[in-house]
């Protein structure tokens, strides 16, 4: 029937209830909170970019979007070093071990956040597991500071998202011709040289792919970022829920939360756009 | 050159495995450790703990607002996938296959959900709620869910719908059964682990979704995981470990159930 | 999974997802309750002892939300005559806040009979004050072998790395704040004293909790070791076994009183009601002033007992004597001093 699509042409139609959905309860939302932006006060007097205005001329405001635009790249980079190596290990590995090593990537994205976090409160303390662990083995002689510090913050995002890059670099990997990196290897080419001349740049788009949802997913970590930042680090979801709930700021908050969008597109852009470009490099 | 090349494949071969064995340490620790502490027998939250007792799983029993809160978020849960499916499902099989650049447009704005923050959505719903009076609603915290919810089941259904045979589907219709007789059929079954596989994550996104319920949700409608972060942010009392291991088991044994049943593991990749 | 959705399935679904929606608002039954509390020693004496009396009292059950006072006001301003809960908890400062907008209403005291057993200072027409909070400071005995006497001593070298400081969104965070201003020397108009004494201290501090959870989970982890705490909270984290005291410092103890109001537009008011006298019934004081919670009786016929006469003040004459702090002056500065609080404090 799908297969039809083309030579019955109305096949679009069955889009129609998610479209009308999406209007009604994502796009009119979305265009709320654009509006409510340009107010000037929760009783709406007049129209103004004042909010926009006090948010990009205070270096304080702009500071924690730059803070959490890097935090979001920390993080990403951190989940593309450990996961794609991960990813190309699971697909040399025999079926059933495959299958479990799937499994335990996608482990964590299953249990509650949370839940999650919470345990890595009770491993990053100055008592906790970690830094156990380090000086059991002579690394630090002083526990390290983890919890309540970037460092902190970068690890457990990593951690948190991580199958959301293991997936979809899987995903093109399983479709790189393994003829070809024999191909180069019986040419004389070397593991590294392969690896980084055929596999890699193959497997980009999946790679682009996962550094786009894990970047997303991370910047609006709410709960890992205040529960592992503590006070001192504040990142954007965190100051725009202050705003809007605790100083009953909605406008403010509006505003900050579009900023907030247009600077993560804007992002995600950039990456779709490295991606395209490293693509035709290659091509 | 031989020795240089055998030394090439040792050290490549290192930095994988160092890699990937760090990388399943960080990715099981967690899990395993909240496990043991959700065990122990005393007030507070150390690991490893003094000494090991079911206390805290039998004090969930008693803990009557966590499991009214649970019950609200398995509700919420259930029929945001219900709508999920009928709705991702549906769009899948309009969009899945064209070429046109609606479908394009279509694709991009159904899944652009899990690229914004979706806590800018959230505080977006909770205004428009606001608006059309749908606050402290358990529908109010469905739809916000389906609009993050929904990407799941889509993106899994159009993977599925292009793994089928063109040519099996044309057989059915030749055949003279009608188009929804052959979906019904003939594409259903097919796409039915795919689309099972995106229910499955849809369900599980929807039950630990926060950033939608922490601006819709409210006292009077409290879901489970913005109530165990309150608890975890004000007391990290030990019933939160206990009443995580309980999610940590029962999601182990749904994917255990969906790996039988739908092969998971083989729709995700 | 979805192997079996059929036609009728999807149907049966679609039809169900249809009713849920055109349902009305989640009908609440009347014979439930919500109310808010406060973290830490509050939340845990409100479900163990608070509700299971209320419930006995009343047949009804009740659910608690956690929330500062803050956010309560905020939640309450923003609801629109659609309250999320039907108890507010406050503090002296929150108080005036509800009052001023319109949030609260006064406390029907002829339907409260527990209301009159109340010390005359506790009887407030727009609801009564349940107990009071003092702070001083906190330490872990383990590792801070005398006892400090003053808050000075959060500024000693050898401290370094090891204070804690809350966040202001907290009664415990602001009071700190005043108290440590008015130390050295500011007044209710000037605070430039104690953001100065802030500066000196950052040095030494090892952690900030964003909110009184986080707080308290830098004590159970031992990440800090001296810092201000809440009289009630140390009890309590005692109770479980965290290595901590509590010191008051020779410049005297501070605190504040809290309350429980009706809110405007209550769901159940009645319950709402026969639940905040419940908090002011002498069995329940009674009960609620053993360890580990200490918290201070507001009701004539509860003999002061344990801790609080060991460390506090033996009668309530004595606690009479506990500094407090001029609300209506402070009031209007508390945004700007959380905000310009969150700016130094940033790393």
């Amino acid at each position: 029937m799908a297969a039809r699509a083309a030579a019955g042409g109305r096949e679009w139609r069955l889009a129609l209830p998610l479209a009308a959905f999406f209007l009604a309860f994502f796009v009119a939302p979305l265009g709320v909170l654009v509006a409510w932006s340009f107010y000037d006060s929760a009783e709406l007097r007049a129209l103004t970019l004042a909010q926009y205005a006090r948010f990009l001329g205070d270096r304080f405001t702009l500071g924690i979007l730059w803070d959490t635009l890097t935090l979001g790249a920390k993080a990403t980079l951190v989940c593309l070093v450990f996961g794609y190596p991960l990813a190309w290990l699971a697909l040399r590995l025999p079926p059933r071990w495959q299958a479990a090593l799937v499994f335990l990537v996608i482990l964590p994205i299953l249990t509650s956040v949370v839940v999650r976090t919470f345990a890595w409160i009770v491993m990053l303390g100055s008592q906790g597991v970690i830094n156990q662990a380090l000086a059991a083995i002579g690394l630090v002689d002083r526990p390290l500071r983890l919890l309540y510090t970037e460092v902190g913050v970068v690890m457990v995002l990593a951690q948190v998202q991580m199958p959301l890059m293991v997936l979809p670099i899987m995903a093109t990997l399983a479709r790189v011709d393994p003829n070809l990196s024999d191909a180069s290897s019986s040419l004389g080419a070397g593991a590294w040289r392969t690896f980084w001349k055929v596999t890699v740049p193959l497997s980009l788009p999946g790679v682009v792919a996962g550094c786009i949802l894990v970047y997303a997913a991370c910047v609006t970590a709410f709960v890992t970022q205040t529960l592992i930042g503590g006070a001192r680090l504040i990142y954007m979801p965190l100051y725009i829920y202050q705003q809007a709930t605790g100083a009953n700021n909605w406008p403010f908050a509006a505003a900050m939360s579009v900023v907030f969008m247009i600077a993560v597109l804007a992002v995600v852009y950039l990456l779709n756009l490295v991606g395209r470009a490293a693509r035709g490099a290659y091509a | 050159m031989r020795r240089r090349r055998d030394y090439e494949a040792l050290s490549f071969g290192v930095a994988i495995g160092v890699l990937s064995a760090v990388a399943i340490a960080f990715l099981i620790a967690p899990t395993l450790i909240l496990l043991l502490t959700s065990f122990t027998d005393s007030e507070s939250l150390k690991f490893p703990p003094s000494g090991y007792s079911f206390r805290w799983y039998a004090a969930l029993l008693e803990a009557d607002q966590l499991l009214a809160t649970a019950w609200n978020s398995l509700v919420v849960a259930c029929w945001t996938t219900v709508a999920s499916v009928v709705l991702g499902v549906t769009a899948a099989l309009g969009i899945g296959r064209s070429r046109s650049p609606w479908a394009k447009a279509a694709d991009a704005l159904f899944m652009s959900p899990l690229l914004l923050p979706a806590l800018a959505f959230g505080f977006g719903a909770l205004i428009f709620f606001n608006m059309i009076g749908l606050v402290q609603s358990i529908a109010g915290l469905t739809l916000g869910h389906v609009v993050v919810c929904v990407p799941f089941v889509l993106r899994n259904s159009i993977a599925a719908l292009s793994q089928l045979d063109p040519a099996m589907l044309e057989a059915s219709e030749s055949l003279g059964a009608s188009r929804f007789y052959t979906f019904r059929r003939v594409t259903l079954p097919l796409i039915a682990p795919g689309v099972g596989a995106g229910a499955f994550i849809a369900f599980m996104s929807s039950f630990d979704n926060i950033p939608v319920s922490l601006f819709v949700a409210d006292a009077r409608t409290q879901m489970l995981p913005i109530y165990l972060w309150e608890i975890i942010e004000t007391n990290l009392d030990v019933r939160t470990a206990a009443a995580s291991g309980v999610i940590v088991v029962a999601t182990l044994v749904l994917m255990i159930l969906a790996e039988r049943f739908a092969g998971l593991t083989k729709q995700l990749r | 999974m979805t192997t079996t959705l059929d036609r009728r399935s999807f149907l049966a679904a679609g039809l169900g997802l249809g009713a849920s929606l055109a349902l009305p608002r989640r009908a609440l039954a009347a014979d439930s309750l919500v109310v808010a509390t406060f973290p830490g020693t509050w939340n845990e004496a409100h479900s163990k002892i608070l509700a299971p009396y209320f419930r006995k009292r009343t047949g009804a059950s009740v659910t608690q939300t956690i929330q500062l006072a803050h956010d309560q006001i905020a939640k309450l301003a923003a609801a629109g005559g659609k309250p999320p809960f039907d108890v507010a908890i406050l503090d002296d400062p929150q108080v005036l806040d509800a009052i001023k907008q319109g949030l609260i209403v006064e406390y029907p005291t002829a339907k409260s009979p527990s209301f009159k057993e109340l010390l005359p200072e506790y009887q407030d027409r727009w609801g009564p004050k349940i107990s009071m909070q003092v702070i001083g400071i906190g330490y872990n005995p383990k590792r801070v072998k005398n006892p400090p006497t003053s808050w000075d001593a959060l500024f000693d070298p050898k401290y370094k790395g090891r204070v804690g400081l809350t966040a202001l969104n907290s009664q415990l965070g602001i009071a700190f704040l005043a108290e440590l201003n008015r130390i050295k020397g500011g007044s209710l108009a000037d605070f430039e004293p104690a953001f100065k004494a802030l500066r000196a201290v950052l040095p030494n501090v090892g952690a900030i909790g964003a909110n009184l959870g986080a707080y308290a989970t830098l004590w159970q982890q031992e990440q800090i070791d001296i810092a201000p705490y809440n009289f009630n909270f140390v009890q309590t984290l005692k109770g479980r076994g965290v290595p901590v005291e509590l010191a008051i410092p020779d410049t005297g103890a501070v605190g504040w009183r809290t309350s429980l109001h009706l809110v405007k537009d209550a769901v159940a008011p009645d319950l709402a009601v026969q639940y905040i006298d419940s908090h002011l019934v002498a069995e329940v004081q009674a009960q609620m002033q053993q360890a580990p919670y200490n918290v201070i009786p507001t009701n004539g016929k509860v003999a002061l007992t344990g801790e609080i006469t060991r460390s506090l003040g033996r009668t309530h004459a004595e606690l009479a004597k506990i500094r407090t702090i001029d609300w209506e002056k402070l009031n209007p500065q508390r945004s700007a001093l959380i905000e310009r609080f969150n700016r130094e404090i940033r790393v």
